[in-house]
């Protein structure tokens, strides 16, 4: 049965080869995935913190912006309380608005006051200052160069469609020198206090503040784009015109809020951020724009890509190597499972087919014997009749007769034998079937005792009985009549001429046990291993009658009624056989009586 | 010069007692711009200002006479005095080259001054102690806007004439101005700074010509 360990079948060693494919197939597919979500999820990342970035210094910058211009309102307000601006105004006295508004500005005005060292970082000085009237018309000064010189187109631009309800923020591009230097304007609204109409508007410009650029990437440029053009010294005239039209593009395409977009400035990958600097205003809208060199960062993330690849690879190899661990551990059982279920099946075949042999063998020997039986059965009854016919008739004489007689007893005999074997076949056969009812055994002992007591014997036995009045046990009578009688018949036959049978009979538990002795001849320790076998006959009897099967019959019948039948004992005193049976009514957990 | 003050008063006071005496004169109603619930207690005017627009509240106007007349030989001293952060009085007609004091009534500085076309002046941070009084001759005709520097909303008003004839109306618009000389004549009504309206009038001697506006 046990097969030789063989190299796993074809079948097994597919299976685990595509076992370790799959693996190593959903493996790479795991790492690719989370290599490229990775990397995107980290270039996201960068440009995110870089905008977040931008974002930020915008917003501290516009909230500079803010302070400053609420500073510049407070003084507005206060200025546009001054009677004497207020007189200029209203009382049709331009002449002297610039006059009279030179010592309420002279505080605000770049140069006027303070150290030098402070103007340059002061936020609130301005370079220059005019009025607008009602209309948004720019009022020239008599003397440009106390309130800080324009060119004519420059003071053009400063004008509005109309005295501003609220501040304007606006940048102009300066012609002055080469650099195009981008100032930020702010018109201010001036108040009647009498009308509580807007009556003029103060037009501050400053130089613009600077964005609080990222000082961990010093090669942030930053500008303004304005009409078109963008204001960024850092840049060469061609690059700036080209961002200048990207950007154009980028904020005609996406809306007047913001863009970002990454660009080539130079030949070096950037990315560029542009958010309006003066949303809602009525001057032309401005654009801050920042320019990061992506240098660092392509380098960066170069690197990380590189990184990237060589932990996927280790990890790859890693997966690999675990999935071909993973792939032998998996297919082992399945390579037992293969290996045992081919010798399983071989053992199989060989048990069934002798299972099938023997169950034929059986089958052949059971129907043979049933044959035999029946056949034997019917000439023996005829036998029998002629005998008894024969000697019915007076003709024979009286010797002849007592043969014929002893012939008819031999006619019984084979009978029995005949009946013993059939039932036996149909034991074998499997067709015997118990038919379980309750039976006291006490009344068979006594019955068959009353027989024995009428049997014309001259052994002269003395029979002691121990049997309790009532001993009901689980089985079929007749069968359990047979079984007695051939154990009582049993210790007849072998008992010595005037020896003892003690029959004793008590329930132990769950069974009831029966002990039939005699004293006769010991049977020998050889023997007794062989004494329900079948034709088995003690050495001791020729003369005994007997045909070798009462034993094996008894016992046979006793495990079909779910007992069994031994030999207790046999000696030069007692040979003892005990057949137990199912009591009908076992005592429930009453102490079993000892004897 | 000082004497001939009380003088005019006391004619200008008598003038209406003795109606049955035949002058050159022109009498009427201005009809005034409406103004809600007017205070009656109030006595003096303020000047408020609507839209750029300067008139006194509650509303009265100035009714003069224009016209080539001879000059005065001197003129008396008028006062606009700043009493309870306002000048007072808030309106003030006068001839062309009149002087007027500006006296300070308050317990604090005032600085007196005015971009107006018709007369610019400063007169500076001055206490009520201040001697001489600080005052400015006015000697172009036109309408100038008295404002303090220190005190953002005082705001007077001085109507500066070419004429020895005016008069201003009641609250209720009427008004009558005597003494007129006899003639073709353009009668004239200051409303507020901005409008002024005009029409002839031809005056018989001793006789009180009718006139309302508009």
């Amino acid at each position: 049965m046990t097969a030789p360990v063989q190299p796993p079948p074809a079948g097994v060693a597919r299976f685990r080869t595509r076992l370790l494919l799959a693996m190593m197939l959903v493996v790479s597919a795991a790492t690719a995935l989370s290599l490229f979500f990775a990397q995107r999820h980290v270039a996201a990342a960068a440009q995110r913190s870089l905008n977040q970035e931008f974002q930020d210094a915008l917003a501290s910058l516009h909230a500079v912006q803010a302070v400053r211009d609420a500073v510049l309102a407070e003084r507005c307000r206060t200025l546009a309380r001054r009677p004497r601006i207020h007189a200029a105004l209203e009382d049709n006295a331009l002449d002297l608005l610039y006059p009279s508004s030179e010592d309420e500005l002279s505080d605000v005005r770049e140069g006027a006051a303070g150290p030098a060292g402070e103007r340059e970082t002061y936020a609130l000085r301005a370079r220059f200052y005019r009025f607008l009237d009602r209309r948004g018309a720019v009022l020239s000064p008599p003397d440009p160069a106390r309130e800080g010189a324009l060119a004519p187109a420059e003071e053009a631009a400063l004008a509005l469609p109309g005295a501003p309800g609220r501040p304007q923020t606006g940048y102009l591009a300066r012609s002055a020198g080469g650099a195009e230097p981008v100032d930020e304007v702010i018109a201010m609204p001036i108040v009647s206090t009498e009308t509580g109409e807007v009556i003029a508007a103060l037009v501050l410009g400053f130089k613009p503040l600077e964005l609080a650029g990222a000082p961990t990437d010093a090669a942030l440029r930053s500008g303004v784009w304005l009409d078109g053009r963008l204001h960024l010294p850092a840049l060469g005239a061609p690059a700036r015109a080209a961002v200048a039209a990207r950007i154009a593009r980028a904020l005609a395409a996406g809306g007047p809020g913001e863009a970002s977009f990454p660009i080539d400035v130079e030949g070096t990958p950037s990315l560029l951020f542009c958010l309006r600097l003066n949303p809602g205003s009525l001057y032309p809208p401005a654009y801050q724009v920042s320019i990061y060199p992506l240098t660092a960062a392509v380098a960066r993330q170069r690197r990380l890509t590189w990184q990237f690849l060589a932990a996927g690879g280790l990890l790859l190899l890693g997966a690999f190597a675990a999935s071909e661990l993973l792939a032998v551990r998996l297919s082992a059982p399945v390579e037992q499972l293969a290996v045992k279920s081919e010798a399983d099946r071989v053992g199989r075949r060989q048990a069934e087919a002798a299972l099938e042999l023997t169950s034929e063998e059986l089958q052949r020997s059971a129907r043979f014997s049933a044959d035999a039986s029946h056949q034997l059965k019917t000439p023996v009854t005829v036998l029998r009749a002629g005998l008894e016919e024969l000697l019915a008739s007076e003709i024979l004489p009286p010797e002849t007769r007592e043969e014929l007689a002893a012939l008819v007893h031999q006619t019984f005999r084979l009978t029995s034998v005949i009946e013993d074997l059939l039932l036996l076949s149909r034991m074998d056969a499997g067709r015997l079937q118990i038919d379980f009812r309750r039976v006291d055994l006490t009344p068979l002992v006594e019955a068959w005792l009353d027989d024995w007591g009428a049997l014309p014997d001259g052994r002269d036995l003395a029979v002691e009985t121990d049997i309790p009045p009532a001993l009901v046990v689980s089985g079929e009578a007749r069968y359990l009549t047979l079984i007695l009688q051939n154990l009582l018949e049993n210790a007849r036959k072998y008992s010595r001429t005037g020896g003892r049978v003690r029959i004793a009979a008590w329930a132990e538990g769950p069974w009831a046990i029966l002990r039939i002795a005699n004293n006769g001849d010991p049977i020998p320790p050889a023997a007794q291993a062989h004494i329900f076998e079948r034709f088995h006959r003690g050495p001791v009897g020729e003369n005994v009658p007997g045909h070798g099967l009462g034993l094996n019959l008894a016992r046979e019948l006793a495990r079909l009624h779910r007992g069994d039948l031994r030999l207790a004992r046999s000696d030069e005193a007692w040979t003892e056989f005990e057949v137990r049976f199912r009591l009908a009514d076992p005592a429930p957990a009453a102490a079993p009586e000892v004897r | 010069m000082k004497p001939a003050r009380p003088l005019l008063l006391l004619a200008l006071l008598l003038a209406p007692a003795r109606p049955g005496r035949a002058e050159t004169a022109v009498e009427g109603t201005v009809a005034l711009p409406k103004s809600p619930a007017a205070p009656v207690m109030v006595k003096r005017y303020e000047i408020v200002a609507k839209a750029g627009v300067l008139s006194t509240y509650p509303p009265v106007a100035v009714v003069y006479l224009e016209g080539e007349f001879p000059k005065a030989a001197s003129l008396p001293v008028e006062q606009v005095a700043q009493q309870n952060f306002a000048f007072v009085p808030a309106l003030l007609a006068i001839r062309a080259g009149t002087r007027v004091e500006f006296p300070n009534r308050d317990d604090t500085y005032h600085n007196i001054f005015s971009y107006s076309p018709a007369k610019r002046f400063d007169l500076g941070r001055y206490r009520p102690d201040e001697r001489p009084i600080p005052s400015v001759l006015f000697d172009t005709p036109g309408l100038v806007v008295l404002r303090c520097d220190i005190h953002e909303h005082m705001r007077g008003l001085i109507l500066v004439l070419d004429t020895p004839y005016w008069v201003v109306t009641g609250t209720d618009g009427r008004y009558r101005l005597s003494g007129l000389p006899p003639g073709h004549h353009t009668l004239k009504v200051w409303l507020d700074s901005h409008t002024t309206l005009s029409r002839t009038v031809d005056l018989a001697p001793d006789t009180t010509l009718r006139a309302d506006f508009p």
